[in-house]
């Protein structure tokens, strides 16, 4: 039995009519290939990239498996239709925080047509891709408050700028209200734990970095990262595990765009995952120095 | 004091019909002029700035050149000239390559036209597919016994590849000036390789720019030079590379985000010297 997916933050959304990835309940996402050459183009990718043996092991894991394509019954009621199958990247989560982020100063590429260019350029310019290399595209984090799941608006998340982003980044490793906006500042309760640590999400980007210092085998235009991680574990909070508990994950996502390196590394991608870092590296350094200062006086009075 | 015209300046403005170009003293000192439009007076914003703040290690001077202020100069009106170190001064012979840096040259906030300036040089050249464009070089041809500078037009068509031959010619000792010849890469360990090597260099800018947030180097070059008197005396120990970063007419703040665009384009600069390195024989194409 497929289903629409619980957790999807970004792209094309399953709903009345509308076409969109499926899930079923052996840990399976279904995304549809689209009319135009993009989901060829993306199961291409997949093929090439399952089987090149220049890829890293350690790399691969950065990557969603694919089982190949099959036709399945698509959303909107059209019909059967070719989806791509992957392991779906969040089944293994029960209340699985997630955000998607696109990396890159710029999401077009030499050689697309003028509209697509323009296109492209447009939205760059209006959101943090120019100015920061990437930009949030969606996110949803489970509010401990309301004991519920709070998903971020796609306008409030295109309007970010720099501080907009930087403040999604912290709210999405905070345990108090995402909907309280302005008032109270994010508490970054869960930055260690998830952004930090030794399995962190700063091991897998730094990871990630240093191949895509040298690779030369693909371009991952428009490709995002996803970051998800379990508030299950966070919930019950008091075990020793804290840190294996939430379970942070780097996925590579969204293929549809990628083009063969031909000896050049991915600048445009990398560029932007090294300001991502720096960004997530300020963050973890806030709250150490802030931990550091609320342990201090407590040391001084001894 | 005596100021003439630098013999060996590969990129940028030169002086033409009456309009100031740059000039070089024979104290080491280079005279740039004060570009119109608040370029100039942008570039002298950056070059105070950066010398004076202590936010800038130590260790990452050496990549800039050494800033002495302003002067009104004789015989260019009274403009005013920014006053540099002439990086070329202690070189006899200086093999000399311009690089600019980053996969695009406009930045957010410049006028409308400017960006749709850039964009087109930026399409039209290795600057989007590389992240980095060759702007001008001169180099010494050790079979002709003298300098080959190519044509700019040459500069603006090439392509990847003829980026990588052409990075590749910079280090080599023969026929430069025959496209169709292959460079032998006769220096390239003496100037892409060794612990004070350019890619050493590169990489120590590098590791600066993963961090710092203190500037945006928009349009600025790599300026790439290395001594030929040494080698032609048969010490090829002594080529003396050096790397520096030239051009601030476009630098701005960085307000707490590292300058991705410089480093996107540094990092794809780094790997193409680190290809030339292990594999100086064109043939062998990873």
């Amino acid at each position: 039995m497929l289903k629409v997916p619980e957790h999807q933050v970004a792209g094309h959304i399953a709903s009345d009519g509308k076409l969109g990835p499926l899930v079923d309940d052996q840990g399976r996402f279904f995304k549809p290939l689209q009319g135009d050459s993009r989901g060829e183009h993306e199961a291409k990718f997949y093929e090439s990239f399952t089987s090149n043996k220049m890829v890293p092991d350690h790399i691969h894991r950065y990557f969603p498996v694919y089982h190949g394509t099959q036709l399945v019954e698509a959303s909107d009621g059209s019909g059967k239709l070719l989806h791509l199958v992957l392991d779906d990247v969040v089944s293994g989560y029960s209340n699985p925080s997630v955000m998607d982020v696109k990396i890159g100063s710029r999401t077009w590429y030499p050689d697309v047509s003028e509209g697509y260019f323009k296109k492209c350029i447009k939205k760059d310019r209006e959101t943090t891709t120019v100015s920061l290399g990437f930009r949030v595209s969606g996110f949803k984090i489970f509010d401990h408050q309301e004991s519920s799941f709070w998903r971020a608006e796609k306008k409030l998340v295109l309007g970010y700028n720099a501080d907009g982003a930087r403040l999604a980044l912290r709210k999405f490793v905070s345990s108090n209200s995402p909907a309280d906006s302005n008032s109270t500042p994010p508490n970054c309760a869960f930055a260690s734990e998830v952004y930090g640590g030794p399995n962190g999400i700063l091991v897998q980007l730094l990871e990630l970095k240093e191949w895509f210092e040298t690779q030369t085998l693909y371009h991952f235009n428009s490709c995002s990262i996803l970051m998800t991680y379990e508030n299950e574990s966070i919930l019950m909070k008091g075990g020793d595990d804290d840190v294996q508990a939430a379970r942070a994950q780097v996925k590579l996502v969204d293929f549809a765009h990628v083009l063969d390196g031909s000896g050049v590394i991915d600048h445009n991608f990398l560029g932007g995952l090294c300001s991502f870092i720096k960004f997530i590296k300020d963050i973890l350094q806030s709250v150490d120095k802030r931990d550091e200062t609320e342990t201090s006086p407590l040391e001084n009075g001894n | 004091m005596q100021l003439k015209v630098p013999e060996h300046q590969v990129a940028g403005h030169i002086a033409k019909d009456g309009k100031p170009g740059p000039l070089v003293d024979d104290k080491g000192r280079f005279f740039k002029p004060l570009q119109g439009d608040s370029r100039g007076e942008n570039e002298v914003k950056f070059y105070e700035s950066f010398s004076t703040n202590t936010e800038v290690p130590d260790h990452i001077r050496r990549f800039f050149p050494v800033y002495h202020g302003t002067q009104a100069v004789e015989g260019s009106d009274g403009a005013a000239m920014i006053v540099l170190e002439n990086l070329l001064a202690d070189y006899s012979k200086p093999s000399v390559m311009d690089v600019k840096m980053g996969s695009r040259t406009w930045y957010p906030d410049a006028s409308e036209e400017y960006v749709q300036k850039c964009l087109k040089k930026d399409t039209g050249t290795t600057t989007v597919s590389a992240g980095f464009r060759i702007s001008g070089f001169e180099v010494y041809d050790h079979k002709e016994s003298s300098f080959w500078k190519p044509e700019r037009k040459l500069l603006r068509g090439l392509k990847v590849d003829g980026a990588r031959l052409t990075l590749r010619k910079f280090v080599s000792s023969n026929s430069l000036s025959d496209m169709g010849s292959k460079p032998d890469s006769a220096f390239v360990s003496s100037v892409y390789g060794g612990s004070n090597g350019v890619l050493t260099q590169l990489l120590e800018l590098k590791t600066w720019f993963e961090n710092q947030t203190l500037y945006h180097f928009n349009s600025c070059s790599i300026l790439m030079v290395y001594e030929n008197e040494s080698i032609l005396k048969g010490n090829d120990d002594d080529a003396r590379p050096q790397v520096k970063l030239v051009d601030f007419a476009h630098v701005l703040d960085g307000n707490g985000v590292i300058d991705h665009n410089f480093l996107g384009g540094l990092c794809s600069f780094i790997n193409f010297l680190r290809d030339i390195l292990q594999s100086p024989d064109e043939s062998a194409e990873s």
